[in-house]
C-alpha cells in the first residue's frame, strides 16, 4: 500500500494502455512518455505492463507501508527523501517515511514506479486512467493504493539509467496521407520550427508555426495512431498522443516514431519542436534499442 | 480475422481498417503480407439479422428548427424523416461509445456547424452530413443537435461498455 500525502496537479494510474476496446471508440490512454514509464517499471524490477503513476504538477508526496523500491522518471525530476535521489535511479523506500517527487523548471510528465506495481482493479482490461470518460480519476490526498508483490529485493537500490535528451528534432515517417500535400508543403513542414501551444493536453500536442497546407479537405474518417501529425484546415498541426481519438478525419502529413513520442509529450508550451524524416528501418531500430535497454536492467 | 489470428487489434471505419501489431514481434513486411492474404480471402459478413437498438428520443434539440428550415421542412417533417428509417451503425470513433450511423434521408443532410459547441450534453441526438449519432459523454462537438435521449451509450462498468456496436441496426423512437 502507498498513501498519498500531496497529489500534485493531476496524478493518475497508468499502465501501457487499454488496447482491447479501440473499436468501441475507447482510446488507449497509457503514459504520455512511454519510454520514461517503461524505464520506471524496469528500474524497480517490475514487468513493463505493471501500473505506475503519471504526475503533472509536482511536488507529489507519498509514504509506503512496507519496504519497496521506488523511482521517479520523466523530464527534470528527482526524488526527495531523507536525502535527495536523482531521477531515473531506483531508491529504497523505508516504511513510514515520506518521499516526494520534485521537479525542476523543465518538468512536464513525471512517472513514479513502486516495486510490485499498483494493483488497483482494472477497468475494461487495463488500469490506465482515461479521465474524459470517467475511467479512473485524478488521485487525491489520503488515497491509498494497493501494491503487488515486489519481484526484487530492495537492496537493488542504486540501479539507474541516463535520462534521455529531448532531441533537437523528433523522428517521423512521412505520411500516410502524402497525396494530400504538395512536395513544397512537405518540404516546408520538415524545415519549420513549430512552437508548442499551451492548449496541448493528453490528447495531443498542438503546434503553432508556419501554416501547413493540405489539399482536398478532410479524409474519410479512419483509424489512427499515436504520433500521427494531423493537419486540420487551419494548418496548425496536432501530434496525437495517449488520449487521442480512435478515429480521425484530418490528413496526416507524418507520423512520429514510437521511440520519440515522449520527446513530443515532454516539451513545454513555448518550446520548439522540429520534425526529421526517417525510414521504417530506423524507426524499428530505435524502438528495438529502447526495449533492449529496458530488458537489460529489468 | 486479424484479431482472431492474434496478430493485433483491428479498428474498422467507413472504408478502411487499421491493423495494429507489435513490429518487433511481427516484421512489417510479414504484417503486410498477412493483411493482404486476409483481405484477399475476406468474404462479406455472414448473413443473419443484426441486433436492433432502439433509442427513445425527445426531439427538442437547439438546432432542430434551424436544421428543419434549411432543409425546407417543418419540424414535424424533419422528425418523421429522422425517426422514420432504420440506420446501420458503421463503426465507432470520436469518443467512447459514439457510433457513426447512417445514412440520413437526403432531405435532411446538413453540414456540421460552422462553430462547434464547447459543450454538447451527453445523450444529445445529432446529425452531420449524411450521418446521425448520439453523444455518449459531455464533450465539445460540431454536429447539429436535434434531440436527446436518456439511453446511456457508454458505461465503463457495463460489459460490453458500449450500447451500439458496429453492424447494429439503430432506430430512433420519437416521443
Amino acid at each position: 500500500m502507498i498513501r498519498i500525502l500531496a497529489s500534485g496537479a493531476r496524478a493518475t494510474i497508468q499502465d501501457p494502455g487499454r488496447f482491447a476496446h479501440l473499436r468501441d471508440g475507447i482510446p488507449t490512454s497509457g503514459p504520455m512518455d512511454p519510454f520514461a514509464f517503461g524505464a520506471a517499471n524496469a528500474l524497480v524490477g517490475n514487468a513493463l505492463a505493471a501500473a505506475a503513476l503519471e504526475i503533472v504538477g509536482l511536488p507529489f508526496s507519498f509514504v509506503c507501508e512496507d519496504r519497496r523500491l521506488v523511482v521517479a522518471t520523466g523530464r527534470d525530476v528527482a526524488l526527495r527523501g531523507r536525502d535527495d535521489i536523482a531521477g531515473w535511479t531506483a531508491a529504497f523506500a523505508r516504511p513510514g517515511e515520506t518521499y516526494t517527487v520534485i521537479g525542476g523548471a523543465g518538468a512536464r510528465f513525471a512517472y513514479l514506479a513502486i516495486s510490485g506495481g499498483i494493483t488497483a482493479p482494472p477497468v475494461l482490461g487495463s488500469r490506465a486512467a482515461y479521465l474524459p470518460a470517467g475511467i479512473g480519476r485524478a488521485l487525491r490526498v489520503g488515497d491509498a493504493l494497493p501494491l503487488g508483490t515486489a519481484r526484487v529485493d530492495p537492496d537493488r537500490a542504486g540501479v539507474s539509467l541516463a535520462p534521455p535528451d529531448l532531441g533537437a528534432s523528433v523522428r517521423t515517417i512521412p505520411g500516410p496521407h502524402l497525396d494530400r500535400f504538395d512536395e513544397d508543403a512537405v518540404a516546408a513542414f520538415f524545415d519549420a520550427a513549430f512552437r508548442v501551444e499551451a492548449a496541448s493536453d493528453r490528447m495531443g500536442t498542438r503546434l503553432a508555426g508556419p501554416p501547413v497546407t493540405a489539399k482536398g479537405g478532410e479524409i474519410l474518417t479512419s483509424g489512427i495512431v499515436a504520433g500521427a501529425v494531423q493537419v486540420p484546415s487551419g494548418g496548425a498541426p496536432i501530434v496525437l498522443l495517449a488520449d487521442h481519438q480512435t478515429t480521425g478525419g484530418y490528413p496526416v502529413i507524418a507520423t512520429v516514431i514510437a521511440a520519440d513520442l515522449g520527446r513530443v509529450a515532454q516539451r513545454l508550451p513555448g518550446e520548439v519542436l522540429r520534425f526529421a524524416r526517417v525510414d521504417r528501418e530506423r524507426a524499428l531500430a530505435a524502438l528495438r534499442a529502447d526495449r533492449e535497454l529496458l530488458a537489460a536492467i529489468a | 480475422m486479424w484479431e482472431a489470428e492474434r496478430l493485433g487489434v483491428a479498428v474498422p471505419a467507413y472504408a478502411s481498417v487499421l491493423l495494429r501489431f507489435d513490429p518487433l514481434a511481427l516484421a512489417p513486411a510479414d504484417a503486410e503480407r498477412e493483411a493482404m492474404r486476409l483481405a484477399l480471402s475476406a468474404r462479406a459478413a455472414p448473413a443473419g439479422t443484426p441486433r436492433l437498438v432502439e433509442i427513445p428520443t425527445t426531439y427538442d434539440g437547439p438546432d432542430l428548427a434551424d436544421t428543419a428550415s434549411r432543409s425546407g421542412l417543418s419540424v414535424p417533417e424533419l422528425v418523421v424523416a429522422h425517426a422514420g428509417r432504420e440506420y446501420r451503425a458503421f463503426f465507432l470513433g470520436f469518443m467512447p461509445g459514439f457510433a457513426y450511423c447512417g445514412t440520413l434521408d437526403v432531405r435532411i443532410v446538413a453540414p456540421r456547424l460552422e462553430r462547434p459547441r464547447e459543450r454538447v450534453p451527453a445523450g444529445s441526438v445529432a446529425i452531420a452530413d449524411a450521418q446521425t449519432g448520439i453523444y455518449p459523454l459531455d464533450s465539445p462537438g460540431g454536429w447539429r443537435l436535434i434531440g436527446r435521449t436518456e439511453v446511456r451509450c457508454f458505461d465503463p462498468e457495463r460489459d460490453p461498455p458500449v450500447l451500439i456496436r458496429a453492424g447494429d441496426r439503430v432506430r430512433f423512437l420519437a416521443r
